[in-house]
């Protein structure tokens, strides 16, 4: 009966640390600026360098900089659309798309906002 | 039976209050009071699943069949808040970040939550014999429970996600809510607890008469 339970055991493990792997890997969507230059479209994430935002009402376009949270890679990005409007207070950006020549042209752009639940006063 | 008629006050009151008394929350504005439900909702399932656990263990030590019913009933509750928790974090990221679903690790890792006590139950209706199936069940709900932790803890403070990870607790496990957001918060937990608990008693029940009529 007990090395029946053993090699149980180390089977249920050994799945177990192979699934934690294997899920590690496939968790994130987000792939590092220097992936998304391979090409493809991919999900990237960073932080607004500040001052590098610009937007054209007339065309909607929004372009701004990312760094990653590293601090040391950078992209710009290329957004068609109009601009989210919590973007200044973003802690965090996600872009959708693809790199092409030298920018990340995104279709979708996701923001990450300090979510703080306070039951201060209200701002009116 | 009172304490059923205070919850039914109870809960009404939250979602009263919910939807007017806190002030809209800063930058999420008034989608930030899904905030009492969805956190309440993904705290049931992890409770749910642990009853599951707890119950599982103890059909392994006593090998009496209620328990392995008492583990189904509450997995299948489990899975059916996960579901809402997904629905309305789902809602939610469309509102705050500007999607319905990117894959981001927090709702990838519930996905896989989902998938996990989903094959829970594709196991439980695949082995007819009533001991073996009990004694499997058990033993997968008790590999299952290990994930738990991770997939719901764990993950979204890991991995970079969009999900807050600080909205409730900081790293140092301080309150981070205050004012009416904690008055309704904690009293949202407790009631959905505790109708959870309801839900799992009711359940019983109804088990126990389809067995008795069987």
């Amino acid at each position: 009966m007990k090395p029946k339970y053993i090699i149980a055991a180390i089977v249920v493990i050994v799945f177990l640390v192979f699934g934690a792997f294997s899920l590690k890997k496939s968790l994130t969507p987000y792939v590092s600026f220097a992936q998304a230059q391979k090409g493809g479209t991919v999900q990237i994430i960073g932080k607004l360098v500040s001052g590098t935002d610009y937007y054209d009402t007339q065309t909607q376009k929004l372009a701004f900089t990312l760094i990653d949270d590293q601090g040391h890679g950078q992209m710009k990005i290329l957004y068609n659309g109009v601009k989210p409007g919590n973007f200044e207070q973003a802690t965090e950006i996600v872009a959708i798309g693809k790199y092409q020549n030298g920018t990340f042209e995104a279709d979708q752009l996701l923001v990450k906002c300090p979510s703080k639940y306070q039951g201060l006063e209200q701002p009116k | 039976m009172l304490w059923k008629i205070l919850l039914f006050v109870v809960m009404t009151l939250i979602i009263i209050f919910a939807n007017l008394w806190p002030p809209p929350q800063e930058k999420l504005g008034e989608v930030s009071r899904i905030f009492y439900f969805h956190v309440p909702v993904a705290w049931v399932s992890v409770v749910a699943f642990l009853v599951a656990m707890i119950n599982s263990v103890q059909y392994l030590r006593t090998k009496n069949l209620q328990y392995d019913t008492n583990s189904a009933i509450s997995s299948r509750i489990g899975l059916l808040f996960a579901f809402l928790a997904t629905v309305t974090g789902s809602l939610f990221a469309k509102a705050a970040w500007g999607s319905y679903w990117n894959w981001d690790p927090r709702e990838t890792s519930l996905f896989v939550l989902l998938l996990i006590y989903g094959a829970y139950l594709a196991l439980r209706s695949a082995v007819p014999e009533e001991s073996k199936k009990a004694a499997l069940s058990a033993v997968y709900s008790i590999l299952a429970f290990v994930t738990v932790p991770f997939l719901v803890f764990v993950v979204p403070r890991v991995f970079k996600s969009l999900h807050p990870t600080d909205s409730i607790v900081d790293k140092s496990m301080k309150i981070q809510m205050s004012g009416q957001v904690s008055s309704l918060f904690f009293p949202s937990l407790a009631a959905f607890t505790v109708l959870f608990f309801w839900m799992y008693h009711l359940e019983q029940k109804v088990e126990m008469k389809s067995k008795k009529e069987a």
